[in-house]
């Protein structure tokens, strides 16, 4: 394969990264919140999508705005859950609580969804686009497109809109918040479900490259975590440009060294990242947008 | 007339020893009262009790009357939707957002309130800054802004914790005299002061806190000649 497509294979991965992570990475700058169950999260968002098009016979469009709603719904209730230990700032009970919370939503996907591998369908994967010797699909360009216009959006809404400063109050100093006469823990539930119907968006546009299965929640968490890391904890642009890159380096690193080892190859770049940039996942409070 | 802000048997502690215990203190609509005393007396402490906030994780007891309505129960966020509003000692704005959208981003009350451009009329200084970080400016540009925002707010009681802290002299008299007008103009303060002397030339009541308790209260001309408070902050050339 040419190099050009590697690029272009490496752009659709890291922009497939970037936006699994867009929640996770307005959770940690906001709520400074570790959100171990994101993978499954973002298992249930796919089988959602898979399901309700299973059982209803709505196409896949059509079932993108239902497994968005459904993974709102679940990251409100996960906020219901949490919100004492997230006011309290109790961070290693959270992570805890939220390691099981995607315990249990795997558990409940296998009672509900079966143990079997499935594919969930979407039409534009079979529309092939092709210049020159590159090739990609209809569901690249929509994901490549979606991905952008979702961060655009959220950089927009948390620079210029009132909404935006009530997160970026909340990341400050939430304590404070309250004394603007702002009720903390409907922001607290509005970036919970924000960081849920961001993952399910982004398992519906990203699942059918691959089967689902109702286990695949793990690997997710842990290359969107690299994601959010790398990208500086809570920066918006950062996790954008840091999904880009880990796209690219697991796109070359698969197609010139091997496969096989790219997950171990993409940690040594994190450990590196992390001992020449310490203190990123103890920064301080705040965006840096 | 009945008194806009009342306390009955208000407590507080701190992990279990007690921080204050104020049996009954009223404000009267329209007035400025100042509450001054040693470090650690409970000034703060009694302030964020009424406001229902802390940073810290007091128990607190008593009945809070804000217009009649017990709000001893409500969390700080509703006590500032009735209009009952606190400047906390300190940082009181968000460094990271711009003077505008500290402004901008409160819940004003429909109907009550300073707009933007009745905060920039009475801090012209803010205006020039408008599209500053706040943690860019100086501290006493960051109390005017603190002071703006809660005015966005439409407060119709205001504690004002500590606002002097760490100014110069001419910005004390500058701030304290705006506070001044604005209760001309009909709002109730309740001030947290350290200086008493500045305190003294716009409040109309004083109370003296000592270990938790008001040890003394009265109309300021009175308090001044108040041996206790001669003694202990004014300094004997005030008598």
């Amino acid at each position: 394969m040419s190099l050009a497509q590697q690029l272009v294979n490496g752009i659709v991965i890291g922009h497939a990264y970037a936006l699994v992570a867009v929640g996770w990475t307005l959770l940690l700058g906001s709520a400074r919140l570790v959100n171990f169950g994101h993978g499954q999260m973002y298992m249930v968002g796919a089988f959602i999508a898979w399901w309700v098009m299973r059982m209803t016979g709505l196409p896949y469009l059509l079932a993108i705005p239902a497994a968005v709603c459904a993974g709102a719904a679940i990251g409100a209730g996960m906020q219901r859950l949490m919100l004492r230990l997230t006011l309290e700032q109790n961070l290693v009970s959270l992570m805890i609580v939220t390691l099981g919370f995607g315990q249990m939503l795997e558990g409940a996907a296998g009672f509900a969804f079966g143990p079997q591998p499935q594919r969930l369908t979407s039409p534009l994967e079979a529309i092939d686009l092709r210049w020159g010797p590159i090739w990609f699909t209809a569901q690249d360009v929509l994901l490549v497109v979606a991905t952008i216009l979702v961060f655009l959006l959220l950089r927009w809404v948390l620079g210029r809109t009132v909404l935006g400063s009530w997160v970026r109050m909340v990341a400050e100093d939430p304590k404070l918040t309250q004394l603007g006469g702002v009720d903390v823990a409907r922001v607290y539930m509005g970036i919970f479900a924000f960081e849920g119907a961001a993952v399910a968006f982004a398992a519906t546009l990203v699942a059918p490259r691959t089967p689902i299965l109702t286990s695949m929640g793990f690997e997710q968490v842990i290359m969107t975590f690299v994601v959010v890391v790398v990208g500086g904890i809570g920066s918006v642009g950062g996790s954008y440009a840091a999904g880009l890159a880990v796209g690219l380096f697991t796109a070359f690193f698969g197609a010139l060294v091997s496969p096989a080892y790219t997950t171990a190859a993409v940690f040594v770049v994190l450990i590196a990242v992390m001992v020449l940039r310490p203190g990123d996942l103890a920064a301080g409070r705040g965006f840096a947008r | 007339m009945k008194p806009i802000l009342e306390l009955h048997d208000l407590s507080v502690a701190y992990a279990g020893s007690a921080a204050l215990a104020v049996p009954g203190l009223a404000l009267e609509a329209g007035t400025l009262s100042g509450v001054v005393g040693a470090n650690g007396a409970g000034k703060s402490t009694l302030v964020n009790a009424i406001a229902g906030w802390s940073r810290a994780a007091p128990a607190v007891a008593g009945r809070i009357l804000f217009d009649g309505e017990d709000i001893a129960a409500l969390p700080a966020h509703e006590r500032v939707r009735r209009g009952l509003l606190l400047v906390p000692e300190g940082r009181g704005v968000f460094l990271s957002l711009s003077v505008e959208e500290n402004l901008r981003a409160v819940m004003p009350p429909r109907g009550r309130g300073f707009t933007m451009d009745e905060v920039f009329a009475l801090f012209p200084r803010l205006a020039e800054r408008r599209r500053n970080p706040a943690g860019a400016m100086s501290g006493g540009e960051r109390q005017m802004l603190a002071l703006g925002r809660a005015l966005r707010l439409g407060p119709r009681v205001l504690l004002l914790d500590e606002p002097s802290i760490g100014l110069a002299p001419r910005l004390v008299i500058t701030l304290l005299q705006a506070v001044r007008r604005l209760v001309d103009d009909g709002l109730t303060v309740l001030l947290v002061e350290q200086n008493v002397r500045a305190a003294s030339a716009v409040v109309d009541t004083l109370y003296l806190l000592e270990r938790g308790r008001v040890v003394a209260r009265g109309p300021v001309a009175a308090m001044q000649n108040d041996p206790r408070i001669i003694e202990a902050y004014l300094g004997a050339s005030h008598g």
